[in-house]
């Protein structure tokens, strides 16, 4: 296997074919032990010549198709799903005992589920995606029942038994949202043991006025949820949420362990007094450009090796950027000199305590994701550069969310890469755009910009593709492989159909509205296979690399 | 062939408990699968800022479909409105109707979207007067 892996790639189907199932066959045995299941990171091999992009093909991303008609530029759709019509926000995907399950988590609403015959409110679907070509619909989880306001399950996250370190093994277990931005929201655990049936566990926390999209350390058991109340007394501007850290090792025994959030957001900041910490730094001050500021959207825990836990603040605006040191985040509390209210209401000190590095966004920009890929060669710096050795940098891919439909009232969306190397001062080092023309994405309706980055370590994949979902514009690849000039290399549009929510805008006095897909998140599974769900509620598209993106995950010539 | 009185009572008995059965498995109306005719004809009543959930209710049953996008909490104005939509068939095709609703439960707006718009063009919505310049949905 390792000769045929070897050989010379040919421009040719076997050659597509064979290279898939290098990929498939080099993360088979050892997919565990990533984040979230475990401590180690990717080793990225350097494919490029000392001229990066620069002497690649660059292939122009075709213009999209009518909007009423799919586009596809090496990606190919190797199945679908509907979701019975449900939107989705969060599609992950799980290789539970070598079945593989698509987990959903949906938008609020409801719709009649045909397994049930019932009406029921958008929660988790699961869905059984190991052939790809026959997505099987194995179970939906309704969200909490009452005003649809307050609904839907949007987040979800899945260990294994056998990785946390005190769950029943032979076991999964899920971790929801439940509920969005109602008067008494939560977050649930789940038995998903059986895909089918599964087993509500225990609730963790309620009471809460928002959550969103928490983070599940599997070989740890850590959980980083997001999550607000009114009564907290908790400080954001725009989304009412900070972090609660739970230890979930033990998954049916929830123990919590701190609350954190930025500089300004705790609960006996001043707020009405307070200076910017960066213009006028002191003992009452705030983090970023807003005040207070904005709340976090969803944090990426590197576990115990990296010891850094990435998190965005902000969404689509006034967004702030941090690393921290989680080791000290988790821990700062039961230091003998912390506060007697550390783990509810810390002090300026105490939540500057783990922070590592920071970086403000302006106000036309947020943090919706920030997803780390460390440890990328920089093609151009294998000689002559610093020591001459063969450099390579931490990188940090920061998206900001796109929140106007038809592009009216605010300015376009992107992500950015940055350099994160030196971890105390963030900087951005290449923009990952697409242009509204060709393709009219602005008048195709529904929202044009981004979302969000994937989040899922698949090896092969990983420090060579970045994708980014991009609303009406796709699912959007990029060959960053060559950090400094990422360069587009496949994007997926999904074709409006028959489950597609309207989009409607008034400007102008002029309300318009258009069938237009919305592309909500990109994912990736553990066997290459890529995941686009749909926010409008067209199903979930499964994809797979072709033609150059293929070529640019291709292991390196021996 | 004529069925004995003994055989029809059991029949209707063991209807009548399916039927209780099923209503008590689905707590929540089931959704018409299309609008009729009736229906379809009585859209021009739904007025933008006066017709109420209640009276959409009244005029074409339970929605297919309920969809509200409030997430990130950082929607602009009007993407946390609820929406209802029903299916429907006329001349001109299938159709969805898609109706809008404030935070005050009145429809702000509404359009019937074709399922196949030629060329994914938008279709004209039916708004409230007066509203804000830059309304957002979903």
């Amino acid at each position: 296997m390792l000769t045929m892996c070897s050989a010379p790639r040919r421009r040719s189907l076997v050659g597509a074919v064979i290279t898939l199932a290098c990929l498939t066959l080099a993360t088979r045995g050892f997919a565990q032990a990533y984040p979230p299941d475990g401590p180690n990171i990717p080793a990225i091999s350097n494919t490029e010549d000392a001229s990066g992009a620069f002497g690649q093909d660059l292939h122009a991303p075709p213009p999209p198709n009518a909007a009423d008609r799919e586009s596809a530029w090496n990606m190919k759709v190797e199945g679908f799903d509907d979701n019975q019509g449900r939107p989705i926000y969060q599609p992950l995907v799980v290789n539970q005992d070598g079945r593989e399950i698509l987990y959903l988590g949906n938008l609020a609403g409801n719709l009649l589920n045909p397994l049930t015959g019932k009406v029921e409110p958008n929660g988790t679907s699961v869905i059984d995606v190991t052939d790809v070509h026959h997505p099987k619909f194995l179970f939906h989880i309704p969200g909490p029942p009452g005003a649809v306001g307050n609904a839907g399950a949007q987040m979800v996250r899945v260990c294994s038994g056998n990785v946390l370190p005190r769950g029943e093994k032979g076991k999964w277990y899920l971790l929801r949202a439940y509920g969005n931005a109602g008067p008494d929201e939560a977050h649930q655990v789940w038995d998903v043991s059986d895909p089918a049936a599964p087993k509500f566990i225990v609730t963790i926390v309620s009471g809460l006025s928002n959550t969103h999209k928490s983070w599940w350390e599997c070989d740890t058991g850590i959980a980083y949820l997001v999550a607000g109340s009114k009564a907290d007394g908790w400080h954001q501007s725009g989304p009412g949420q900070h972090l609660k850290i739970y230890d979930l090792s033990d998954p049916t025994k929830p123990v919590f362990i701190r609350d954190f959030g930025l500089v300004g957001q705790q609960p006996d900041a001043d707020v009405a007094n307070a200076k910017s910490c960066t213009a006028a730094p002191g003992p009452n001050c705030y983090e970023g450009t807003k005040n207070p500021p904005p709340g976090i959207h969803g944090p990426i825990s590197m576990g115990t090796a990296v010891n850094r836990v990435y998190m965005p603040y902000g969404v689509g605006k006034d967004g702030v950027i941090q690393i921290v040191d989680r080791q000290k985040l988790l821990t700062g509390c039961t230091l003998p000199t912390a506060s007697p209210n550390c783990a509810t209401r810390p002090t300026q000190a105490e939540l500057l305590y783990p922070q590592v590095g920071i970086i403000a966004m302006n106000a036309e920009n947020g943090g919706h994701t920030s997803m780390p890929v460390l440890g990328v060669p920089m093609p151009a710096e294998q000689a002559h550069f610093v020591d001459g050795k063969p450099q390579k940098k931490d990188l940090l891919v920061v998206v900001s969310e796109s929140t106007a439909n038809n592009c009216f009232g605010q300015a376009e969306h992107n992500a950015w890469i940055l350099d994160i190397t030196d971890e105390a001062a963030p900087w951005p080092l290449s923009t990952l755009s697409v242009p509204q023309s060709p393709g009219d994405f602005c008048d195709r309706g529904a929202r044009f910009g981004t979302h969000a980055a994937a989040e899922a370590i698949y090896p092969p994949y990983y420090g060579k593709l970045i994708a980014v979902s991009w609303f009406n514009a796709g699912a959007r690849l990029w060959d960053i492989r060559d950090p400094r000039n990422p360069r587009p290399i496949a994007y997926y549009i999904q074709a409006p159909n028959k489950n597609t929510v309207a989009s409607c805008a008034r400007i102008n006095g002029v309300a318009t509205c258009h069938n237009a897909t919305m592309n909500d998140y990109v994912e990736f599974d553990d066997r290459g296979y890529i995941y686009a769900a749909d926010r409008a509620g067209s199903g979930v598209t499964i994809l797979s690399l072709t033609g150059e993106a293929l070529k640019a995950v291709a292991p390196p010539a021996k | 062939m004529r069925l004995k009185p003994l055989a029809i009572a059991t029949l209707a008995a063991l209807c009548a408990l399916t039927t209780v059965g099923a209503q008590a498995a689905s707590p929540a109306p089931s959704p018409a699968a299309s609008l009729t005719r009736q229906q379809i004809g009585a859209l021009g009543k739904i007025v933008p800022g006066h017709s109420s959930k209640a009276d959409i209710k009244a005029l074409l049953g339970e929605p297919w479909r309920v969809v509200q996008f409030n997430d990130c909490g950082e929607a602009m104005d009007g993407q946390d409105d609820e929406t209802w939509e029903y299916r429907g068939t006329d001349a001109a095709g299938g159709f969805r109707l898609h109706v809008e609703f404030n935070e005050h439960g009145t429809v702000h707006l509404f359009a019937k979207m074709p399922d196949k718009p030629p060329n994914g063009e938008g279709t004209k919505a039916a708004v409230e007067p007066g509203g804000s310049s830059m309304g957002m949905s979903m």
